[in-house]
C-alpha cells in the first residue's frame, strides 16, 4: 500500500479532462500531496451501486496543476500514447500476453485455493455442528421433532456440500483455465511516456487557482463544491476520515461581490458547521508573470453567521 | 447459525466475478472476491466506512491507524481486478473506424443498418445486458456505442480487444491471440468519439448502475438543428385572465358574465378593479381580481428537440428498472435528460433556455386518483418536466424541473377543504 | 393620488427616520446605513460605548488611482467603521472555547470586549479589495479595553487566560482579526431588518455548537 510510483507521475488527458489509472498513483498523491480528485469508474466487485466508485479518478485541472507544478506528475496526451500499440514488437506483445496469462492462472488457482478452503471451513463447521447436536440428542432422549427436522435439514446441507465438492472436482481441469484480465493500465504494454512529444504543457486553470493552491499549499484536502453550493469544499484531512471545514467560493481583488452572496454563503455554511470562506489573490493575470505569483497574493475571509 | 453456514457453502458454489442481485448477497461476494486480489495485500477485506468522521486532524496514534485502515481498505477495494472466467467471458473487438461487415461477408447496398457511431462489435453476444445495451446488425453480431462498450469494461462484463490492425498484428495472421484493452486504453480510444464528453458518459454510468436504461436521445449531436426552427414567442400559451375557452360554452359563458356582472372590467380604469356591481359571493370577486395574464403550460406549443441549445437540450432517455423495453421500438422514455457540465456553464439557465427546454418534452399533465386529490403534487408534478444532470468534476447532482401551472389551480373555486400538507386553519372533516 | 394622500394624516416618523434626518440636517458625514446600524445595535442588541470610525483614508491608500472604480453613490467612496461593547461575548474560537473549560472559565467571567462592526446595505458594491481595507485599516483604529469588574474568584485563571490569549493573538491561533459585517436589508421591500456576520482574516476554522 505505502508503495512510491516512478516520478513524475503520468496524468492521462483524455478529451479535454484528467484522469488517472494506476491505483499506486492514486494512493500515492492522495497519502504524500492531498490530492483526492473524484473516483468517477464502477467497482467490478459491487458495480450496482454509487456509493463506493473505483478507477479512473477524475482531477480538477486545478489539481493537476498543483501537482505539474509540484513536480510530481506530468501531463500525458493519452489517445497519442495508444497509438504506440500499433508499433509495438511481436517479441514484447507475446511476452505481455504470456504476462496476463500467468496472472490469468494465478488468479484461477486463487479462487480454486479460496473455493475449497471455504468449503472446508464450512465443512468442518457444520460437521462439528452435526457432532455437537447428536450428542445432545444423545443426551437429551426425548428428542422433539423439531429437533428432528433441523438436523435432518443440516444433512441437506451437508450433501448439497459435498455434491459442490464433486461438481468442482469435475470441473478441475477447466478451472485451470486462465482467467481472462482486464487490465487497469496501458503500462505496459506501452513503454512510460518519457518522450517529450506525448507530454503536455501545464493544465489550463481557472481564476479561481490561486485560492485552490493557497489552501492547498496549507496543507486542506480540497474537493468540487457545487453540490454545497459553492467552488471547492475545504477538509482539514483526508475526507474519507474527516468532516470538511469550508464551502470556498473564489473572487478576483476588484470583483463586484453581492452582499447577499456572502450571507448567503455565510448562512449555507453555518447550517451545516461548516465555514464560508471567501478569497482570491490581490494580483490579476495582468500584473504578474506566473500563478505562483498570485497564489502568493491570496488573501482570505472566514465568514459565519454571528447568531445575533 | 446455521443460515451464516449456508451462506459461506452458496457463496462457494457460485461463480465469482457476476450474479449480483440484492445488496447483501454483493458484500458477500466483494469480501469473497477481495481475497482473491492477487495484485495487491490481502488482510483486510472490508470496504472504507462512511459515516463516522472527525471534526479536524489531532496527533494521536489512534487517527492515524484509523485513517491508514480506511486508505488501506480503499486501496484495496480499487485494486479489485477486472477478471472474466472463460466460461462465462464475453469479448468485444473495437472497430476505431466504425462498424465493418465480417471479413468473408458481401454488403449490398442496404449497408450494416448500424450508426458509424457505434465503435466496439461484439461477435458472441451473452448475458443479460445485451436487452437494453447495443444494436444487432445482420450477421447477429451486437455493435455498442462507446459509453455502453466503458460501461459494460468497467463493471467487469466485457473483455474488449485491440484490432489486429491496431495491435501491430498482421491482418492475415488470424491465429495472433488479440491483446486485451486496458480499462485505460478504453478511455483513450472510446471517450470524445461521437459527441461522447466525460460529464455524458458519468451521468450514463451512474444511472446505469443504478439499474436504469439510458439511450441517446435525439438531442444528443450539439450541431443537429429542426428543420424548421420557430423561435418567436409562444403567444397562444399566455391566457387571458377573463377567457372562458373557446367555442360556444365560450360565447355563453361570456353572456352570462355579462349579466352578472353589467360594469365589469370595462369601468376598471375610473373605478375599483372588481367594478361597482354588487357582489354575492367570493368567487366573483376574485374572479374579477385576476388581471394579470397567466402562463398555461399546456397550451405551449411542442417544440422539435432539435430546436433548443446545447447544453439545455435532452440528450438521453432514461427508463426506469421497471419498464418493458424492446429495442427495436423503445416505449416512452421515463425521464429526459440534459447534461450540463458545470465549468462550462456558470451560470443557471435563463428562461427562454429553460422555456424552450421543457416545451422539447411532450405534455405530462398530472394525472390519476391521488394527482387528483392533492394539489400540491399537480403543482410539483407540473406539466412537463426535465431532469438536469449538473456535472462538476465528476460529482453530479440531479435537479428536476417542471412547469408549474399555478394558474390552473384557481384557490377561490376550491370548494372541498384544502389539500396537501398544510397545517394550520386545516378544517378537514373527519372521516367516521 | 396626491389629493387623496394629502388627506391623510401622515404616520409620525421613526425615531430611527428622525436620527437620520437630524443627522443629516447637521451634516454630519455618516451614510444613514451606518447610522442605522448604530440604532440596531444600540437599541436591538444592547451595545454601549458605541463609536464610529471614519476609515475612507484606507479604502483610498489601497487603490492605485487608474484602477479606481470611479462611482458616485457616497456609499462606495465612505467607509466607516462602528465599534462598541456587545453585553455578551458574540465569538469565541473553537480552541480558545477548550481552553477556558479547561481553566473552567466562563465567558461572563471576562471582561466586556470592543468589537468592530462593518455597517453595509443590501445592493452596495463590495471586492476582496474593500473588506482588505478594512481589516488592514482595523489596526489603526485601536480598541480601548474597557477595564473588568476584576472576578476576583477566579483571578489567577483570569490572568492565565489573558496570558494566553496574547499569545494566541500573536499566533492567530484563536482566529484572526475580525469584524461583524452588518448588513441592512435595504432591498425592495426591505423592512430595515439587520444581520450579522463574523468575518475572519484567514482560514478559521467553523464553530461546532
Amino acid at each position: 500500500m505505502d508503495s512510491q510510483p516512478t516520478l513524475p507521475v503520468p496524468i492521462s488527458y483524455i478529451s479535454g479532462r484528467y484522469l488517472l489509472f494506476s491505483i499506486d498513483a492514486v494512493t500515492y498523491l492522495r497519502r504524500e500531496h492531498n490530492i483526492c480528485g473524484v473516483l468517477i469508474g464502477t467497482l467490478p466487485q459491487i458495480p450496482q451501486q454509487n456509493v463506493f466508485l473505483g478507477l479512473p479518478l477524475e482531477l480538477m485541472p486545478e489539481e493537476a496543476r498543483v501537482l505539474v507544478d509540484r513536480d510530481v506528475a506530468c501531463i500525458v496526451d493519452e489517445a497519442k500514447a495508444h497509438d504506440g500499440m500499433k508499433s509495438l514488437l511481436e517479441e514484447d506483445r507475446r511476452q505481455y500476453l504470456r504476462e496476463l496469462e500467468s496472472q490469468g492462472l494465478h488468479a484461477s488457482r486463487i479462487l480454486s485455493d479460496r473455493k475449497d478452503q471455504q468449503r472446508e471451513q464450512a465443512l468442518k463447521k457444520l460437521g462439528e455442528k452435526v457432532k455437537a447436536k447428536a450428542a445432545k440428542a444423545a443426551d437429551n432422549a426425548s428428542a422433539s421433532s423439531a429437533q428432528k427436522d433441523e438436523s435432518s435439514s443440516v444433512v441437506d446441507i451437508f450433501d448439497d456440500g459435498s455434491n459442490s465438492a464433486s461438481r468442482s472436482a469435475n470441473m478441475t481441469p477447466e478451472s485451470k483455465l486462465a482467467m481472462a484480465i482486464t487490465p487497469a493500465t496501458s503500462y505496459p504494454p506501452l513503454p512510460q511516456p518519457t518522450s517529450s512529444s506525448r507530454i503536455l504543457s501545464k493544465p489550463e486553470v481557472p481564476l479561481s487557482y490561486p485560492l485552490f493552491a493557497h489552501l492547498h499549499s496549507q496543507g486542506y484536502f480540497l474537493s468540487p463544491g457545487l453540490r454545497f453550493g459553492c467552488q471547492y469544499v475545504a477538509y482539514p484531512g483526508d475526507p474519507l476520515r474527516f468532516h470538511s471545514h469550508f464551502l470556498v467560493v473564489s473572487a478576483e481583488w476588484d470583483q463586484n461581490i453581492d452582499l447577499m452572496d456572502i450571507i448567503n454563503g455565510g448562512r449555507l455554511g453555518t447550517g451545516v458547521k461548516k465555514g464560508f470562506l471567501l478569497g482570491g489573490p490581490e494580483k490579476t493575470r495582468e500584473d504578474v508573470d506566473s500563478e505562483a505569483e498570485r497564489v502568493e497574493s491570496v488573501r482570505a475571509f472566514s465568514i459565519e453567521w454571528a447568531g445575533m | 447459525m446455521a443460515d451464516a453456514d449456508e451462506e459461506a457453502i452458496r457463496a462457494t458454489t457460485t461463480e465469482a466475478p457476476q450474479i449480483e442481485t440484492d445488496l447483501s448477497d454483493e458484500t458477500q461476494d466483494f469480501r469473497l472476491l477481495n481475497h482473491l486480489n492477487f495484485l495487491s495485500d490481502t488482510s483486510s477485506a472490508s470496504l472504507p466506512r462512511r459515516g463516522e468522521k472527525d471534526f479536524e486532524p489531532n496527533p494521536t496514534e489512534f487517527q492515524a491507524d484509523v485513517l491508514s485502515a480506511s486508505r488501506g481498505a480503499m486501496h484495496n477495494a480499487l485494486a479489485h481486478p477486472r477478471i472474466h472466467h472463460p466460461k462465462t467471458q464475453v469479448v468485444g473487438i473495437y472497430a476505431p473506424d466504425g462498424p465493418t461487415p465480417p471479413p468473408q461477408a458481401m454488403v449490398d447496398e442496404k449497408g450494416l443498418g448500424v450508426s458509424s457511431d457505434y465503435c466496439v462489435c461484439v461477435p458472441v453476444p451473452k448475458g443479460q445486458y445485451f436487452k437494453t445495451i447495443g444494436q444487432a446488425d445482420r450477421w447477429n453480431r451486437v455493435w455498442l456505442l462507446p459509453e455502453e462498450a466503458m460501461y459494460l469494461m468497467e463493471r467487469g462484463s466485457l473483455d474488449i480487444k485491440w484490432p489486429r490492425e491496431l495491435s501491430g498484428i498482421d491482418a492475415d495472421d488470424v491465429n495472433e491471440p488479440l491483446i486485451p484493452m486496458s480499462l485505460q486504453a478504453a478511455y483513450a480510444c472510446l471517450l470524445g468519439r461521437s459527441g461522447l464528453t466525460l460529464e455524458r458518459y458519468t451521468v450514463f454510468t451512474g444511472l446505469r448502475r443504478l439499474g436504469y436504461a439510458v439511450v441517446r436521445a435525439s438531442g444528443w449531436d450539439d450541431n443537429a438543428q429542426a428543420e424548421d426552427s420557430k423561435n418567436e414567442i409562444n403567444k397562444h400559451a399566455y391566457t387571458e385572465p377573463q377567457q372562458r375557452g373557446p367555442g360556444l360554452a365560450g360565447i355563453i359563458g361570456r353572456c352570462f358574465a355579462w349579466l352578472d356582472d353589467p360594469f365589469g372590467t370595462s369601468s376598471t380604469a375610473a373605478g375599483p378593479i372588481v367594478g361597482c356591481g354588487i357582489h354575492r359571493n367570493y368567487t366573483d370577486v376574485y374572479r374579477k381580481l385576476a388581471t394579470i395574464p397567466w402562463y398555461d403550460p399546456a397550451k405551449a406549443e411542442t417544440r422539435d428537440p432539435l430546436d433548443t441549445d446545447a447544453p439545455f437540450r435532452v440528450i438521453f432517455h432514461v427508463y426506469k428498472p421497471s419498464t418493458p423495453i424492446k429495442k427495436s421500438a423503445w416505449p416512452t422514455p421515463d425521464f429526459r435528460i440534459a447534461v450540463v457540465n458545470a465549468r462550462e456553464q456558470t451560470s443557471i439557465p435563463t428562461l427562454a433556455q429553460i422555456g424552450a427546454l421543457l416545451e422539447s418534452t411532450p405534455l405530462d399533465p398530472p394525472r390519476g386518483e391521488k394527482m387528483d386529490r392533492l394539489m400540491y403534487m399537480r403543482l410539483r408534478h407540473g406539466y412537463r418536466n426535465v431532469v438536469l444532470a449538473v456535472v462538476d468534476q465528476g460529482v453530479t447532482s440531479f435537479l428536476r424541473i417542471s412547469d408549474a401551472a399555478f394558474g390552473k389551480e384557481k384557490l377561490y373555486e376550491n370548494k372541498g377543504p384544502p389539500t396537501g400538507p398544510k397545517r394550520g386553519g386545516n378544517f378537514r372533516p373527519k372521516k367516521r | 393620488m396626491s389629493a387623496i394622500r394629502s388627506e391623510q394624516p401622515c404616520p409620525e416618523p421613526s425615531a430611527l427616520s428622525k436620527l437620520i434626518e437630524a443627522a443629516d440636517a447637521s451634516g454630519n458625514p455618516f451614510s444613514a446605513t451606518t447610522l442605522q446600524t448604530l440604532h440596531n445595535l444600540q437599541h436591538q442588541h444592547l451595545w454601549t460605548s458605541l463609536q464610529i470610525h471614519d476609515i475612507s483614508t484606507a479604502l483610498e491608500a489601497s487603490e492605485t488611482p487608474s484602477k479606481s472604480p470611479i462611482t458616485s453613490s457616497p456609499d462606495d467612496t465612505t467607509l466607516t467603521l462602528i465599534s462598541g461593547i456587545p453585553p455578551h461575548r458574540v465569538y469565541t474560537h473553537p480552541d480558545e472555547q477548550l481552553y477556558m473549560l479547561e481553566q473552567g472559565l466562563r465567558e461572563d467571567d471576562l471582561k466586556p470586549e470592543r468589537l468592530f462592526v462593518i455597517p453595509t446595505a443590501q445592493g452596495q458594491a463590495w471586492s476582496l479589495r474593500r473588506i482588505a481595507a478594512v481589516f488592514d485599516a482595523m489596526s489603526d483604529v485601536q480598541a480601548d479595553e474597557t477595564a473588568g469588574d476584576g472576578n476576583t474568584a477566579k483571578a489567577e485563571q483570569l490572568v492565565k487566560y489573558y496570558e494566553r490569549r496574547e499569545k494566541a493573538r500573536k499566533t492567530t491561533e484563536w482566529g484572526g482579526k475580525r469584524v461583524l459585517l452588518a448588513m441592512v436589508d435595504k432591498g425592495m421591500g426591505g423592512e430595515g431588518t439587520v444581520v450579522y456576520y463574523v468575518v475572519q482574516e484567514g482560514e478559521v476554522k467553523p464553530r461546532q455548537n
